[in-house]
């Protein structure tokens, strides 16, 4: 018989019963999404539209990305009807 | 063949497709997805009768083309279901795609190839090329030599497939025009009776299913060692199937009574001098024309291969080791090679064979038909090999123009 | 102030009643359309999904990698040009064996307008009980931007380059939901990003016509990198084709179409391509040419939209 190290079935299937497997996008970024919470009215059009779908609720107050798997696309800082999202450099991050 | 009469099957006179939709129609599918081709239309006509009169009761896609019958089927297999689709010749080819994905997949589809030529212009006519065209799929192939056979490689296949060791696609070859159309006997065997045969597999462990919710997925991109693992998974698949084709073939006389030896049948092989590797429709002519050469003294024999992927070398090599001369009859051509593929490959293992002499035949192609006349030509031939005499390696048997040209 | 503030949150969200299956981090181009698609289907049809997949932009994370996966879904991964039968399979099995399903066929446009056309039309033809969607990014992204037959007059690819003897695709588009709407099915439907709250309406009523039959769902997605704009502009694309009637929004239920989403006063489609390089060497001749183009479909829809009489399925096929 062979082996099950790759495949644990005969065909190929995979199984997510197992961990996902998972990129870390966050490093493909070159702007970071800032949130201006003062600025934020909470209509979660930069949650809804997010491609990754990582800007998290927070205390039901505000949105915030997961700078993880965010990949700075923008899209968050466009669509946001109040400007309350800015994308900034992500050197300026850095120390 | 041992044939013990049973008192509960009943003898039928039906054609090679209607014995392929009655065994379609006894393994009881969840799936058939069919598109007609001459000549194998006539077997998805009757089980659209069988769907029709409520006799079977599966999902019946009448599809748009060959190519998504064998998806079809393809995803309904993986899904756990039991399945037969049927084509021929350019529907096979049409399928080709699907037929290695269903191969790698692993689907244990069960598919009747009713042999035609696949020339570059379009011909009806009889042939085994478009099983050669597919030959290294990865599926499993058998070749029946009657309608008889016909309905029970097709209930043999299910067993094949379907087994918890095995998880690979069969494919049933039969002759077009030949044995697809051509009316004989048939001992069509009781409904219980299969359902005994194939019960055998609800004992095994499941085979792995997509279910809904089931966070399972099928089609995984094989990477780094996992794509060699899947590939070394199949081969090993292959190999142990002719093992387990051998068990089929004996449970399978347990309750039916007929038997054919496993992956090769051997006529007249005992105390044979020379012999004829033949395959299909053919054989039941060369048996009868060894019949008629023994009376004159010649001994020949027969060896009649039933299952031609995975190649049965060993059982091939035990049946011919230590014959003076081997005659092999292709029903297609090789392209690249002078000889047909059968004889081609054969010749892989001439130094296992004991110092057997080989020679090729190519006959049967382009309607026309390996004739007694033909077959004894064979023979005669192949003594003559045997006998030492000058042979020509390859002998295209019904068009004597290839060797007056002295090309081949 | 929280309470004020939660009045303001978008109604899309009361769409997205399960969570996404997909992992955070996996590889689509930042600004992907496709991506936002993916992850919101399962998010408002429920995770008991069975996803088919085919080689494409949605492959790589579809498809799982030897034992591992990017996500929680059933998912059955196989070629384009079977992609249709291969959830005909699926369905019908379930059906037999009397298992709950919802089969979703996933697919590009290089499947669904091109390769795999033939067995989508067949599966729709025989009413096959599935939901077949197209993400449509008007070529072939994942092989590096080829033509399909869905990539608009003028657009480059790499397969029609703009040079002396070229303006890019020298062809109209095929108009595929149009044709799918066509084959009489219980659902078709087009659909984009820019409009999500439009978009689940669609899904839900194609996971309710399924039980009918099939379902056709036809979705603008852009691509950033194929067709070269910034990848913040996405959403914007989509509402600008919108806008432009270069995209109508519309559902046909058993072949009677209606416009979901009327542009009163539409904008010139040069609103729309302006923000995408690979009409930016068209002239206003060729421009006006698109246009026409976008005028012509619409004026199809129109017209087909403004029959009278109610089309209903026979009454051997009502569930």
């Amino acid at each position: 018989m062979s082996s099950n190290k790759y495949f644990k079935h005969e065909g190929p299937w995979s199984d997510s019963n197992d961990p996902l497997m998972c990129s870390d996008t966050g490093d493909w970024r070159t702007k970071r999404p800032v949130v201006d919470k003062d600025k934020c009215i909470f209509c979660g059009f930069c949650a809804i539209y997010c491609p990754i779908q990582v800007m998290e609720m927070v205390e039901e107050s505000y949105f915030s990305p997961d700078l993880d798997f965010c990949k700075g696309c923008g899209i968050c800082a466009k669509e946001c009807p109040k400007n309350a999202i800015s994308m900034m450099p992500e050197g300026d991050f850095k120390k | 063949m041992i044939t013990k009469v049973q008192k509960k099957s009943q003898i039928k006179v039906i054609t090679g497709n209607a014995a392929a939709a009655i065994a379609a129609k006894l393994a009881r599918p969840d799936v058939v997805a069919a598109y007609p081709i001459t000549p194998q239309t006539e077997v998805i006509e009757q089980i659209s009768q069988f769907h029709a009169n409520g006799e079977m009761d599966c999902e019946l896609i009448t599809v748009e083309g060959e190519n998504s019958a064998m998806n079809a089927v393809m995803a309904a297999s993986l899904a756990g279901g039991r399945v037969f689709t049927a084509t021929s010749s350019w529907g096979l080819v049409f399928m080709y795609d699907a037929i290695l994905a269903a191969a790698g997949a692993r689907a244990p589809i069960v598919m009747v190839n009713v042999n035609r030529e696949t020339p570059g212009i379009i011909a009806v006519s009889s042939g085994q090329q478009d099983m050669i065209s597919t030959r290294d799929a990865g599926w499993i192939f058998l070749i029946a030599e009657d309608c008889q056979e016909v309905l029970d490689l097709v209930l043999q296949a299910y067993r094949l497939a379907e087994d918890y060791d095995i998880q690979v696609p069969v494919m049933v070859h039969y002759d077009g025009f030949y044995l697809s159309y051509l009316s004989e006997g048939v001992d069509v065997p009781i409904q219980e009776d299969v359902d005994r045969f194939l019960s055998v597999l609800k004992t095994q462990p499941e085979r792995t299913k997509l279910v809904p919710g089931g966070r399972l997925g099928c089609g995984s991109h094989g990477i780094l060692g996992g794509y060699l693992e899947l590939r070394h998974k199949h081969v090993s698949a292959m190999e142990r199937a002719k093992a387990k084709f051998q068990q089929i073939d004996k449970e399978y006389e347990e309750i039916f009574g007929r038997s054919y030896g496993g992956l090769v049948e051997e006529y007249r092989m005992d105390d044979a001098d020379v012999v004829l590797v033949g395959s299909g429709s053919m054989c039941g002519t060369i048996k009868s024309v060894i019949d008629e050469k023994r009376e004159e003294g010649v001994k020949a024999g027969l060896l009649k291969m039933r299952m031609y992927r995975p190649f049965p070398s060993e059982a091939m090599i035990k049946a011919l080791k230590g014959k003076k001369a081997i005659g092999v009859v292709d029903r297609s051509l090789c392209f690249g090679f002078k000889g047909g593929p059968i004889y081609t490959e054969l010749k892989a293992f001439e130094t296992k064979l004991g110092g057997s002499k080989m020679i090729s035949f190519i006959d049967g192609i382009a309607n026309t038909d390996i004739t007694k006349i033909n077959v004894a030509t064979m023979i005669d031939t192949t003594c003559d090999l045997a006998a030492g005499k000058n042979v020509r390696e390859v002998t295209w048997v019904s068009y004597p123009e290839a060797q007056e040209e002295g090309g081949l | 102030m929280t309470e004020k503030k939660k009045d303001n949150l978008t109604k899309v969200m009361d769409y997205l009643k399960h969570e996404d299956p997909f992992s955070k981090g996996v590889a689509f181009c930042p600004g992907c359309g496709l991506e936002l698609l993916l992850r919101f289907i399962p998010q408002v049809m429920g995770n008991d999904i069975v996803i088919t997949g085919t080689p494409s932009c949605s492959a790589p994370v579809l498809l799982g990698q030897n034992n591992q996966s990017w996500h929680t879904l059933s998912y059955f991964g196989t070629l384009m040009t079977g992609a249709a039968a291969n959830a005909t399979g699926l369905a019908r099995y379930y059906r037999k064996a009397g298992i709950k399903n919802t089969v979703v066929c996933f697919n590009g446009d290089g499947t669904a307008a091109d390769i795999g056309f033939g067995n989508l039309s067949g599966a729709a033809e025989r009413n096959e009980p599935f939901i077949y969607i197209c993400y449509d990014n008007e070529g072939y992204m994942n092989t590096g931007i080829q033509k399909s037959g869905t990539t608009p007059f003028g657009a480059t690819t790499t397969t029609t380059p703009f040079g002396s003897a070229s303006k890019g695709k020298n062809l109209r588009r095929m108009n595929l939901a149009l044709k799918m709407a066509m084959h009489k099915i219980p659902y078709a439907a087009t659909a984009t990003l820019s409009d999500l709250d439009d978009l689940a309406k669609k899904l839900l009523k194609a996971k309710e016509a399924k039980k009918r039959g099939f379902a056709f769902l036809h979705v603008f997605a852009p691509c950033t990198t194929g067709w070269g704009f910034a990848p913040e502009n996405t959403i914007e694309v989509c509402r600008r084709a919108v806008k432009t009637n270069y995209f109508p929004l519309w559902e046909a239920e058993n072949g009677k179409i209606r416009m979901t989403k009327t542009v009163k006063k539409p904008k010139p489609v040069s609103t729309y391509t302006e923000l995408i390089k690979k009409f930016a060497h068209l002239s206003q001749e060729d421009l006006q040419i698109l246009q026409d183009d976008v005028d012509y479909e619409y004026c199809m829809l129109g017209g087909l939209s403004l029959l009278e009489g109610e089309c209903r399925l026979p009454a051997s096929l009502e569930d």
